[in-house]
Protein backbone atom coordinates (compact mmCIF):
# COMPACT_ATOMS: atom_id res chain seq x y z
CA UNK A 1 0.00 0.00 0.00
CA UNK A 2 1.11 3.23 -0.47
CA UNK A 3 1.50 6.32 2.11
CA UNK A 4 0.08 9.33 0.54
CA UNK A 5 1.91 12.77 1.66
CA UNK A 6 -0.28 15.30 2.89
CA UNK A 7 1.13 18.26 4.22
CA UNK A 8 -0.81 20.34 6.38
CA UNK A 9 -2.29 22.80 3.92
CA UNK A 10 -4.27 24.95 6.34
CA UNK A 11 -1.34 26.04 9.04
CA UNK A 12 0.79 26.78 6.02
CA UNK A 13 -1.14 29.06 4.19
CA UNK A 14 -2.31 30.53 7.60
CA UNK A 15 1.67 31.37 8.02
CA UNK A 16 2.02 32.90 5.01
CA UNK A 17 -0.99 35.35 5.38
CA UNK A 18 0.22 36.00 8.79
CA UNK A 19 3.98 36.86 7.11
CA UNK A 20 2.69 38.57 4.22
CA UNK A 21 0.19 40.79 6.29
CA UNK A 22 3.58 41.89 8.71
CA UNK A 23 5.45 42.39 5.97
CA UNK A 24 3.07 44.67 4.95
CA UNK A 25 2.31 46.19 8.21
CA UNK A 26 6.49 46.51 8.04
CA UNK A 27 6.68 48.42 4.69
CA UNK A 28 4.27 50.93 5.87
CA UNK A 29 4.63 51.70 9.39
CA UNK A 30 8.58 51.41 8.00
CA UNK A 31 8.20 54.43 5.83
CA UNK A 32 6.25 56.36 8.75
CA UNK A 33 9.32 56.15 11.26
CA UNK A 34 12.07 56.74 8.48
CA UNK A 35 10.18 59.91 7.47
CA UNK A 36 8.55 60.90 10.48
CA UNK A 37 10.75 63.43 12.57
CA UNK A 38 8.57 64.81 14.54
CA UNK A 39 9.92 64.64 18.53
CA UNK A 40 7.77 61.98 20.65
CA UNK A 41 5.50 63.93 22.90
CA UNK A 42 7.40 63.08 26.14
CA UNK A 43 7.07 64.10 30.07
CA UNK A 44 3.21 65.20 29.08
CA UNK A 45 1.95 64.78 32.96
CA UNK A 46 0.71 68.00 34.46
CA UNK A 47 2.95 70.41 36.90
CA UNK A 48 3.80 73.40 37.95
CA UNK A 49 7.23 74.38 39.00
CA UNK A 50 7.52 74.90 42.71
CA UNK A 51 11.30 76.37 42.85
CA UNK A 52 13.84 77.25 40.19
CA UNK A 53 17.47 77.97 40.38
CA UNK A 54 19.44 78.38 37.31
CA UNK A 55 19.05 75.55 35.53
CA UNK A 56 17.17 73.44 38.66
CA UNK A 57 13.66 73.05 38.57
CA UNK A 58 11.20 71.59 41.42
CA UNK A 59 8.32 70.19 40.05
CA UNK A 60 4.91 69.41 41.76
CA UNK A 61 2.96 67.20 39.40
CA UNK A 62 -1.06 67.92 39.84
CA UNK A 63 -2.37 65.40 41.51
CA UNK A 64 -4.95 62.72 40.35
CA UNK A 65 -6.70 61.94 43.52
CA UNK A 66 -8.74 64.28 46.35
CA UNK A 67 -7.22 62.22 48.92
CA UNK A 68 -3.48 61.69 48.79
CA UNK A 69 -0.90 60.15 51.54
CA UNK A 70 0.53 62.42 53.92
CA UNK A 71 4.34 62.29 53.04
CA UNK A 72 5.03 63.83 49.29
CA UNK A 73 7.44 62.17 47.29
CA UNK A 74 9.97 63.71 45.76
CA UNK A 75 11.88 61.76 42.30
CA UNK A 76 15.36 62.63 42.61
CA UNK A 77 17.03 62.35 39.00
CA UNK A 78 20.34 61.64 37.96
CA UNK A 79 22.77 63.95 36.38
CA UNK A 80 23.25 62.46 33.13
CA UNK A 81 20.27 61.77 31.53
CA UNK A 82 16.78 63.77 31.08
CA UNK A 83 14.16 62.91 33.92
CA UNK A 84 11.13 62.29 31.26
CA UNK A 85 12.06 58.79 31.52
CA UNK A 86 9.94 58.69 34.50
CA UNK A 87 7.19 60.68 32.69
CA UNK A 88 7.30 59.12 28.77
CA UNK A 89 4.24 59.29 28.07
CA UNK A 90 0.63 59.37 29.49
CA UNK A 91 -0.27 55.67 30.56
CA UNK A 92 3.78 54.84 30.31
CA UNK A 93 4.53 56.99 33.04
CA UNK A 94 5.94 56.52 36.94
CA UNK A 95 4.92 59.49 37.73
CA UNK A 96 1.50 59.80 36.19
CA UNK A 97 0.84 55.96 38.28
CA UNK A 98 2.20 57.02 41.46
CA UNK A 99 -0.13 59.88 41.52
CA UNK A 100 -2.97 57.65 40.59
CA UNK A 101 -1.89 55.35 43.40
CA UNK A 102 -2.74 58.35 45.67
CA UNK A 103 0.91 60.63 45.64
CA UNK A 104 1.84 63.84 46.00
CA UNK A 105 4.62 63.99 43.31
CA UNK A 106 7.32 65.91 43.19
CA UNK A 107 10.22 66.00 40.65
CA UNK A 108 13.62 67.38 41.08
CA UNK A 109 14.98 68.01 37.87
CA UNK A 110 18.78 69.32 37.71
CA UNK A 111 18.26 70.79 34.42
CA UNK A 112 21.08 70.57 31.27
CA UNK A 113 23.86 72.71 32.47
CA UNK A 114 25.34 75.60 31.12
CA UNK A 115 28.87 76.26 30.26
CA UNK A 116 29.68 78.17 33.99
CA UNK A 117 27.99 75.09 35.63
CA UNK A 118 31.11 73.74 35.04
CA UNK A 119 32.41 74.93 38.80
CA UNK A 120 28.95 72.82 40.31
CA UNK A 121 30.28 69.78 42.42
CA UNK A 122 28.85 67.52 45.04
CA UNK A 123 28.38 70.29 47.44
CA UNK A 124 26.25 71.83 45.61
CA UNK A 125 23.69 69.36 45.03
CA UNK A 126 24.26 67.45 48.21
CA UNK A 127 24.41 70.36 50.83
CA UNK A 128 22.79 73.22 49.05
CA UNK A 129 20.19 72.17 46.22
CA UNK A 130 18.91 69.12 47.61
CA UNK A 131 18.05 70.32 51.15
CA UNK A 132 16.99 73.35 49.75
CA UNK A 133 14.19 71.66 47.43
CA UNK A 134 12.96 69.62 50.85
CA UNK A 135 12.54 72.90 52.12
CA UNK A 136 10.57 73.85 49.17
CA UNK A 137 8.24 70.74 49.36
CA UNK A 138 7.73 71.17 52.94
CA UNK A 139 6.33 74.92 52.53
CA UNK A 140 3.90 73.56 49.85
CA UNK A 141 2.59 70.47 51.32
CA UNK A 142 2.56 71.70 54.77
CA UNK A 143 4.10 68.46 55.65
CA UNK A 144 7.47 67.86 57.65
CA UNK A 145 8.99 64.70 55.96
CA UNK A 146 9.55 63.28 52.20
CA UNK A 147 10.07 60.21 50.97
CA UNK A 148 13.00 60.59 48.40
CA UNK A 149 12.71 58.34 45.21
CA UNK A 150 16.47 58.84 43.53
CA UNK A 151 16.92 57.02 40.27
CA UNK A 152 20.63 55.80 39.46
CA UNK A 153 22.88 58.64 40.58
CA UNK A 154 19.85 60.74 42.23
CA UNK A 155 19.95 57.97 44.72
CA UNK A 156 23.43 58.41 45.39
CA UNK A 157 22.36 62.25 45.95
CA UNK A 158 19.35 60.71 48.58
CA UNK A 159 21.85 58.94 50.29
CA UNK A 160 25.02 61.49 50.37
CA UNK A 161 21.88 64.34 51.99
CA UNK A 162 20.64 61.75 54.41
CA UNK A 163 24.05 60.28 55.06
CA UNK A 164 24.89 63.72 56.17
CA UNK A 165 22.32 65.54 57.47
CA UNK A 166 21.53 62.86 60.30
CA UNK A 167 18.05 65.30 60.61
CA UNK A 168 17.12 65.50 57.36
CA UNK A 169 13.23 65.16 57.30
CA UNK A 170 13.39 61.96 54.82
CA UNK A 171 10.72 59.49 56.08
CA UNK A 172 11.90 56.74 53.55
CA UNK A 173 14.30 56.70 50.67
CA UNK A 174 13.86 54.40 47.83
CA UNK A 175 16.64 53.76 45.69
CA UNK A 176 16.81 52.38 42.27
CA UNK A 177 19.71 51.45 40.22
CA UNK A 178 22.02 53.04 42.72
CA UNK A 179 25.63 52.19 42.24
CA UNK A 180 27.12 52.44 45.76
CA UNK A 181 30.38 49.76 45.51
CA UNK A 182 32.25 51.60 42.74
CA UNK A 183 34.96 48.34 42.61
CA UNK A 184 31.98 46.79 40.73
CA UNK A 185 31.39 48.90 38.14
CA UNK A 186 33.11 46.92 35.59
CA UNK A 187 34.20 48.51 32.52
CA UNK A 188 33.58 52.20 33.86
CA UNK A 189 35.76 51.35 36.18
CA UNK A 190 38.76 50.11 33.81
CA UNK A 191 38.14 52.98 31.44
CA UNK A 192 38.77 55.38 34.21
CA UNK A 193 41.59 53.52 35.39
CA UNK A 194 44.10 56.28 36.67
CA UNK A 195 47.12 54.97 35.08
CA UNK A 196 45.43 56.54 31.66
CA UNK A 197 42.43 59.22 32.55
CA UNK A 198 44.26 62.76 33.73
CA UNK A 199 40.43 63.68 34.98
CA UNK A 200 42.20 66.97 35.90
CA UNK A 201 42.78 68.19 32.63
CA UNK A 202 40.42 66.58 31.21
CA UNK A 203 38.00 69.00 33.43
CA UNK A 204 40.13 71.62 32.87
CA UNK A 205 40.04 71.78 29.17
CA UNK A 206 36.36 70.59 28.66
CA UNK A 207 34.62 72.37 31.62
CA UNK A 208 31.42 70.26 31.19
CA UNK A 209 31.88 66.54 30.14
CA UNK A 210 30.29 67.13 26.43
CA UNK A 211 27.09 65.12 25.99
CA UNK A 212 28.65 62.79 22.81
CA UNK A 213 31.19 61.58 25.35
CA UNK A 214 28.91 60.48 27.86
CA UNK A 215 26.53 58.64 25.09
CA UNK A 216 29.54 56.94 23.79
CA UNK A 217 30.77 55.81 26.71
CA UNK A 218 27.26 54.24 27.73
CA UNK A 219 27.27 52.76 23.94
CA UNK A 220 30.93 50.91 24.49
CA UNK A 221 29.33 49.26 26.99
CA UNK A 222 27.44 47.28 24.76
CA UNK A 223 28.77 48.37 21.48
CA UNK A 224 26.68 46.34 19.03
CA UNK A 225 23.30 46.86 20.85
CA UNK A 226 22.37 49.84 18.60
CA UNK A 227 22.89 48.04 15.32
CA UNK A 228 20.78 45.01 16.60
CA UNK A 229 18.10 47.41 17.88
CA UNK A 230 17.44 48.36 14.23
CA UNK A 231 17.24 44.79 13.41
CA UNK A 232 14.88 44.14 15.92
CA UNK A 233 12.75 47.30 14.28
CA UNK A 234 12.17 45.95 11.41
CA UNK A 235 11.25 42.73 12.92
CA UNK A 236 8.68 44.24 15.11
CA UNK A 237 7.39 47.39 12.61
CA UNK A 238 4.33 45.27 12.18
CA UNK A 239 3.58 45.94 15.66
CA UNK A 240 2.53 49.69 16.95
CA UNK A 241 3.16 49.74 20.63
CA UNK A 242 6.68 47.98 19.94
CA UNK A 243 7.59 50.81 17.77
CA UNK A 244 6.08 53.42 19.99
CA UNK A 245 8.35 52.49 23.05
CA UNK A 246 11.52 51.55 20.54
CA UNK A 247 10.90 55.68 19.61
CA UNK A 248 10.09 56.94 22.77
CA UNK A 249 13.13 54.99 24.30
CA UNK A 250 15.66 55.71 21.15
CA UNK A 251 14.73 59.73 21.90
CA UNK A 252 16.20 59.43 25.75
CA UNK A 253 18.82 57.43 25.06
CA UNK A 254 20.17 60.04 22.67
CA UNK A 255 19.33 63.44 24.42
CA UNK A 256 21.88 63.37 26.50
CA UNK A 257 23.44 65.88 28.99
CA UNK A 258 26.70 67.23 29.40
CA UNK A 259 27.90 66.27 33.08
CA UNK A 260 29.02 69.19 35.42
CA UNK A 261 32.84 68.85 35.45
CA UNK A 262 33.13 69.66 39.02
CA UNK A 263 30.85 66.67 39.52
CA UNK A 264 32.71 64.66 37.43
CA UNK A 265 35.88 65.43 38.71
CA UNK A 266 34.87 64.41 42.16
CA UNK A 267 32.97 61.53 41.16
CA UNK A 268 35.80 59.90 39.25
CA UNK A 269 38.42 60.76 42.01
CA UNK A 270 36.36 60.01 45.33
CA UNK A 271 34.07 57.59 43.79
CA UNK A 272 35.70 55.23 40.97
CA UNK A 273 39.46 55.57 42.10
CA UNK A 274 38.69 56.00 45.96
CA UNK A 275 35.42 54.02 46.16
CA UNK A 276 35.10 56.09 49.41
CA UNK A 277 30.91 55.91 50.13
CA UNK A 278 31.44 52.17 49.65
CA UNK A 279 34.52 52.45 52.55
CA UNK A 280 32.59 54.77 54.65
CA UNK A 281 35.43 58.01 54.22
CA UNK A 282 33.70 60.13 51.84
CA UNK A 283 33.45 63.77 52.43
CA UNK A 284 31.68 66.47 51.14
CA UNK A 285 32.17 70.05 51.52
CA UNK A 286 34.14 69.00 54.56
CA UNK A 287 31.22 66.76 56.00
CA UNK A 288 31.42 63.07 56.21
CA UNK A 289 28.77 61.18 54.74
CA UNK A 290 28.05 58.53 57.35
CA UNK A 291 25.44 56.33 55.73
CA UNK A 292 25.05 54.37 58.73
CA UNK A 293 23.36 57.11 60.22
CA UNK A 294 20.39 56.72 57.96
CA UNK A 295 17.97 54.93 59.92
CA UNK A 296 14.54 56.04 58.02
CA UNK A 297 12.95 52.46 56.02
CA UNK A 298 14.74 51.98 52.84
CA UNK A 299 14.05 50.68 49.59
CA UNK A 300 16.26 49.18 47.37
CA UNK A 301 15.71 48.13 43.33
CA UNK A 302 17.88 46.75 41.36
CA UNK A 303 18.39 44.88 37.61
CA UNK A 304 19.63 41.83 37.31
CA UNK A 305 21.34 42.78 33.80
CA UNK A 306 21.61 46.43 34.62
CA UNK A 307 24.87 47.31 32.43
CA UNK A 308 25.63 50.41 33.73
CA UNK A 309 24.80 50.12 37.53
CA UNK A 310 26.11 46.49 37.69
CA UNK A 311 24.32 44.58 40.38
CA UNK A 312 27.71 43.81 41.69
CA UNK A 313 27.64 48.47 42.38
CA UNK A 314 24.65 48.25 43.47
CA UNK A 315 24.32 44.82 45.62
CA UNK A 316 25.65 45.73 48.81
CA UNK A 317 23.76 49.39 49.14
CA UNK A 318 21.59 47.60 52.09
CA UNK A 319 24.43 46.75 54.12
CA UNK A 320 25.67 50.52 54.46
CA UNK A 321 22.77 51.58 55.95
CA UNK A 322 21.79 51.75 59.42
CA UNK A 323 18.63 51.06 58.62
CA UNK A 324 16.28 48.30 60.22
CA UNK A 325 13.31 48.30 57.46
CA UNK A 326 15.57 48.10 54.51
CA UNK A 327 14.57 45.80 51.57
CA UNK A 328 16.18 44.52 48.51
CA UNK A 329 14.45 44.10 45.39
CA UNK A 330 16.07 42.23 42.45
CA UNK A 331 14.19 42.34 39.08
CA UNK A 332 14.74 41.26 35.99
CA UNK A 333 15.47 44.22 33.00
CA UNK A 334 18.49 46.26 32.73
CA UNK A 335 19.04 49.98 33.81
CA UNK A 336 16.19 51.64 32.00
CA UNK A 337 13.90 49.06 31.58
CA UNK A 338 13.78 49.02 35.55
CA UNK A 339 12.06 51.76 35.82
CA UNK A 340 10.61 52.60 32.71
CA UNK A 341 10.48 49.12 30.65
CA UNK A 342 6.97 48.18 29.99
CA UNK A 343 6.71 45.41 32.21
CA UNK A 344 8.12 48.01 35.08
CA UNK A 345 3.86 49.19 35.18
CA UNK A 346 3.42 45.02 36.26
CA UNK A 347 6.06 44.55 38.65
CA UNK A 348 7.98 47.55 40.14
CA UNK A 349 5.44 50.00 40.51
CA UNK A 350 2.74 47.92 41.89
CA UNK A 351 5.23 47.18 44.63
CA UNK A 352 6.70 50.80 44.43
CA UNK A 353 3.28 51.85 45.66
CA UNK A 354 2.76 49.24 48.42
CA UNK A 355 5.86 50.06 49.88
CA UNK A 356 5.50 53.24 49.71
CA UNK A 357 1.76 53.54 50.61
CA UNK A 358 2.22 51.83 53.89
CA UNK A 359 4.99 54.04 54.92
CA UNK A 360 3.77 57.14 53.75
CA UNK A 361 0.74 57.78 56.39
CA UNK B 1 7.66 28.42 21.60
CA UNK B 2 6.55 25.83 19.74
CA UNK B 3 2.49 25.99 19.18
CA UNK B 4 -0.30 23.91 20.23
CA UNK B 5 0.46 21.00 17.28
CA UNK B 6 4.46 21.27 18.19
CA UNK B 7 5.14 23.09 15.65
CA UNK B 8 8.32 25.25 16.30
CA UNK B 9 7.83 28.99 16.03
CA UNK B 10 10.42 29.98 13.52
CA UNK B 11 10.01 33.65 14.09
CA UNK B 12 10.72 32.60 17.88
CA UNK B 13 13.91 30.73 16.78
CA UNK B 14 15.20 33.63 15.13
CA UNK B 15 14.72 35.52 17.94
CA UNK B 16 16.45 33.80 20.07
CA UNK B 17 19.00 33.48 17.90
CA UNK B 18 19.66 37.33 17.35
CA UNK B 19 19.54 38.10 21.04
CA UNK B 20 22.25 35.16 21.89
CA UNK B 21 24.44 36.78 18.61
CA UNK B 22 24.22 40.26 20.30
CA UNK B 23 25.08 38.71 23.63
CA UNK B 24 27.93 37.23 22.23
CA UNK B 25 29.15 40.06 19.75
CA UNK B 26 28.95 42.33 22.88
CA UNK B 27 31.26 39.91 25.24
CA UNK B 28 33.54 40.00 22.40
CA UNK B 29 33.76 43.36 22.82
CA UNK B 30 33.85 43.96 25.96
CA UNK B 31 36.44 41.44 26.68
CA UNK B 32 38.69 43.39 23.81
CA UNK B 33 37.49 47.00 25.73
CA UNK B 34 38.35 45.63 29.29
CA UNK B 35 42.24 44.61 28.68
CA UNK B 36 44.82 47.76 29.57
CA UNK B 37 45.75 48.55 26.57
CA UNK B 38 42.14 49.67 25.13
CA UNK B 39 42.28 51.33 28.18
CA UNK B 40 45.54 53.37 27.27
CA UNK B 41 44.09 53.47 23.80
CA UNK B 42 41.17 55.46 25.44
CA UNK B 43 43.18 57.50 27.60
CA UNK B 44 45.18 58.94 24.48
CA UNK B 45 41.96 59.49 22.57
CA UNK B 46 40.31 61.81 25.82
CA UNK B 47 43.40 63.68 25.92
CA UNK B 48 43.85 64.13 21.76
CA UNK B 49 40.40 65.09 22.21
CA UNK B 50 40.96 67.67 25.23
CA UNK B 51 43.77 69.03 22.90
CA UNK B 52 41.92 69.10 20.22
CA UNK B 53 39.27 71.11 21.65
CA UNK B 54 41.35 73.63 23.14
CA UNK B 55 43.20 74.22 19.78
CA UNK B 56 39.69 74.73 18.05
CA UNK B 57 38.42 77.06 20.98
CA UNK B 58 41.34 79.23 20.43
CA UNK B 59 41.44 79.24 17.13
CA UNK B 60 37.80 79.73 16.77
CA UNK B 61 38.11 82.97 19.37
CA UNK B 62 40.87 84.38 17.50
CA UNK B 63 39.12 83.95 14.42
CA UNK B 64 35.93 85.63 15.81
CA UNK B 65 37.57 88.06 17.51
CA UNK B 66 39.51 89.22 14.16
CA UNK B 67 35.89 89.51 12.62
CA UNK B 68 34.59 91.37 15.61
CA UNK B 69 32.26 88.92 16.65
CA UNK B 70 31.08 87.23 20.30
CA UNK B 71 32.82 84.76 21.14
CA UNK B 72 31.87 81.85 23.02
CA UNK B 73 33.48 82.81 26.75
CA UNK B 74 32.42 86.10 25.59
CA UNK B 75 28.39 84.45 25.18
CA UNK B 76 29.26 82.43 28.53
CA UNK B 77 30.56 85.18 30.42
CA UNK B 78 26.99 86.85 29.65
CA UNK B 79 25.38 83.80 30.56
CA UNK B 80 26.95 83.60 33.89
CA UNK B 81 26.09 87.21 34.38
CA UNK B 82 22.60 86.41 33.84
CA UNK B 83 22.76 83.74 35.85
CA UNK B 84 23.72 85.97 38.60
CA UNK B 85 21.45 88.64 37.86
CA UNK B 86 18.45 85.14 38.12
CA UNK B 87 20.13 84.51 41.46
CA UNK B 88 19.63 88.15 42.64
CA UNK B 89 15.93 88.36 41.38
CA UNK B 90 15.42 84.62 43.18
CA UNK B 91 16.66 86.00 46.75
CA UNK B 92 14.37 89.01 45.94
CA UNK B 93 11.56 86.97 45.46
CA UNK B 94 11.89 84.61 47.97
CA UNK B 95 12.50 87.48 50.97
CA UNK B 96 9.53 89.04 48.98
CA UNK B 97 7.45 85.77 49.16
CA UNK B 98 8.69 85.32 53.01
CA UNK B 99 7.16 88.61 53.94
CA UNK B 100 4.01 88.47 52.13
CA UNK B 101 3.26 84.80 54.09
CA UNK B 102 5.02 86.81 57.29
CA UNK B 103 1.82 89.16 56.71
CA UNK B 104 -0.92 86.61 55.66
CA UNK B 105 -0.63 86.86 51.64
CA UNK B 106 0.84 83.46 50.18
CA UNK B 107 2.57 84.72 47.23
CA UNK B 108 2.96 80.88 45.27
CA UNK B 109 1.63 80.65 42.16
CA UNK B 110 -2.46 79.94 41.95
CA UNK B 111 -2.26 76.29 40.46
CA UNK B 112 0.40 75.14 43.11
CA UNK B 113 -1.25 76.56 46.17
CA UNK B 114 -4.86 75.66 45.20
CA UNK B 115 -3.75 72.13 45.28
CA UNK B 116 -5.09 71.23 49.06
CA UNK B 117 -5.78 67.38 48.39
CA UNK B 118 -6.79 65.96 51.51
CA UNK B 119 -3.53 64.17 53.27
CA UNK B 120 -5.16 61.23 54.45
CA UNK B 121 -4.86 58.68 52.18
CA UNK B 122 -4.31 54.86 53.99
CA UNK B 123 -3.04 51.91 51.90
CA UNK B 124 -5.55 49.54 50.90
CA UNK B 125 -5.96 46.77 52.95
CA UNK B 126 -3.78 43.80 52.10
CA UNK B 127 -5.32 39.99 52.19
CA UNK B 128 -3.55 38.99 54.82
CA UNK B 129 -4.51 42.18 56.76
CA UNK B 130 -8.67 41.90 55.95
CA UNK B 131 -8.81 38.23 57.87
Amino acid sequence: MTTVYNPDTRALSEILQTLFERNLDRARRGMSVLLSRDPAAVGATLRDVVYARGTLRLYRYRPLTDEVYRIPVVLVMTLVSKPYILDLSPGHSLVEFLLREGFDVFMVDWGIPRPEDKRLGLEYYVLESLPRNIEEVQKVTGEREVSLFGYCMGGLFALMCSGVFHDAPVANIVCAATPVDFDGMGLFRRWSDRRWLDVDRLVDRLGNIPADLILRSFEMLRPVERWFSYVRLADNLWNDLWVRDFRLFYQWNHDQMPFPGEAYRQMIKELMWENKLMKGTLTIGGRRVDTRAITCPLLHIMAEHDHIAPYAATRPLTTIVGSQDKEDIVLRGGHVSLVAGRNAGFRLWPELSQWLGVRSV
Amino acid sequence: MPDSNNRPDVAELWRSWLTETERQWNAFFNDVTGTDSFGRLLGGYMETYGTIHRLVTRSMERSLSTFNVPTRSDIVDLSERLSNVEERLGSIEFSLRALAEAVGHPTQPAAVTQLRPRRTRRPPRQPSQAQ
